[in-house]
């Protein structure tokens, strides 16, 4: 890449989380990919074990993270990689980001449930089905009762569970809201309407 | 066959002179070892379908049986045998221990104090209140009350533990706990249903269910269920 040239905008969550765990602790390509499949189960996945060193490739290039250069190191040996300055900034700055990405994604749902509104009875049907996706997703979340793991897994479960309940709980309610407004609709208009 | 069957249950209340419809043709099947969870705001008729389930309160339309056998007149003879119904007070002997609290259940159908003491520490061992047993009541904190309810219902050996908002006023530090404690009484075979206002007590459910406008939604039966991993801690 030139080097007057500016990156675009990096998309991708993978290479984001990637940053987030070189961050947390400083290591290897296969390392990397084991700690992130442990870390990320079920939320983000790596396509193959070479998309690592892809992700890795292209931090390297924006300059977030530099693989490091111990004495007697030698070519075959293997390359541990760690944050820069830059890298731990840009991390900081995105973690912020997601709450403005959480946004958007919520107000395009919204425009998708606004599209179904002319048919009251298809919009119900629909806040109906998010509903029940997020109780499901709050039963299903990890609670403070396990015992698995090491403490910062625990701690992370935790967490992550805490969230979910508690921002799934607001969209609940939300749809309780949404629903007497949409039956509100649907009384105002004539029997047999579509 | 469910443990637990209600089929088209339908109960109204008169406000003054307008009459309410509370539940709606709601149906529900719960099997042996199934925690599920009612989720719905206040005053939806959460605690209604509970007492009804539990056979305390007779619905004005369908039915409900416990076994196979309609609860329809046998409400409070399944109170006693087969469903345990969490009462979060207690009536009288504020000032009893905790231990002979929970063994009153047992006291009244005739067993003796010596064995209803044995069953009641058992009860309270199984809902990690054992350390309680000593304790009166007004010492007791949240969650410690709760799980001293619950043992009181466990004691006579209940197939399904009805409890209404299981952890409403614990601590945030001990509802974890309290929750896991349902999870775990449903992975020993006995079924748990339970109602709450609080989406974050849907916590660990095998099913949860929302009820509004007197409808129930959500897979009534286990078979609809989205089978969902059982991550950790859930």
């Amino acid at each position: 890449m030139n080097a007057r040239e500016t990156p675009a905008r990096m998309h991708s969550s993978v290479n984001w989380a990637l940053l987030g765990l070189v961050i947390e602790r400083p290591s290897y390509a296969y390392e990397l990919a084991r700690r992130f499949e442990r870390t990320y189960e079920g939320a983000l996945s790596l396509s193959s074990v070479s998309h690592v060193y892809t992700a890795l490739a292209s931090l390297c290039e924006r300059g977030l993270i530099v693989q490091s250069s111990a004495a007697g190191q030698t070519a075959r040996s293997r390359r541990r990689y760690q944050p820069t300055v830059k890298g731990i900034a840009e991390h900081a700055q995105w973690l912020v980001g997601q709450v403005g990405e959480e946004r958007r994604r919520q107000r395009v749902l919204m425009a998708q449930l606004g599209a179904l509104a002319k048919t009251p009875a298809r919009a119900l049907a629909a806040l109906d089905a998010y509903e029940q996706a997020c109780i499901a997703e709050i039963a299903a979340a990890p609670g403070a009762g396990s015992d698995e793991g090491p403490g910062t897994t625990r701690l992370v479960a935790r967490l992550a569970g805490e969230e979910t309940r508690l921002t799934l709980a607001a969209r609940l309610r939300w749809t309780q809201y949404a629903r007497a407004q949409l039956q509100a609709l649907a009384a105002t208009q004539p029997a047999g309407s579509e | 066959m469910s443990l637990l069957a209600a089929e088209h249950v339908g109960k109204r209340y008169r406000e003054g002179r307008r009459e309410r419809t509370v539940l709606d043709d709601v149906s529900l099947a719960l099997h042996e070892g199934e925690l599920v969870v009612i989720y719905g705001e206040r005053r939806c008729g959460r605690s209604t379908l509970l007492r009804i389930l539990a056979g305390i309160e007779a619905p004005d339309s369908g039915t409900v049986r416990f076994q196979g056998r309609d609860l329809a007149g046998h409400g409070e003879e399944s109170l006693g045998a087969g469903i345990g119904y969490v009462r979060k007070c207690f009536r009288a002997g504020e000032e009893q221990s905790v231990l002979a609290q929970v063994a009153t259940p047992l006291l009244a159908r005739g067993i003796s104090v010596r064995q209803a003491q044995l069953a009641a520490r058992s009860a309270l061992q199984r809902t990690g209140a054992e350390r309680c047993a000593g304790a009166v009541l007004s010492e007791l904190g949240a969650g410690e009350t709760v799980r001293v309810t619950l043992a009181r219902a466990l004691v006579l050996s209940p197939l399904l533990v009805v409890i209404d908002e299981p952890a409403a006023g614990v601590e945030l530090s001990q509802r974890d706990g309290v929750l896991a404690q349902l999870r775990t009484l449903a992975g020993e075979g006995t079924a748990v249903l339970a109602a709450t206002g609080e989406p974050s007590e849907l916590a660990g459910a095998h099913r949860a269910l929302t009820l509004s406008d007197g409808r129930l939604r959500g897979p009534a039966v286990p078979e609809l269920a989205r089978v969902l991993p059982l991550r950790a801690g859930a």
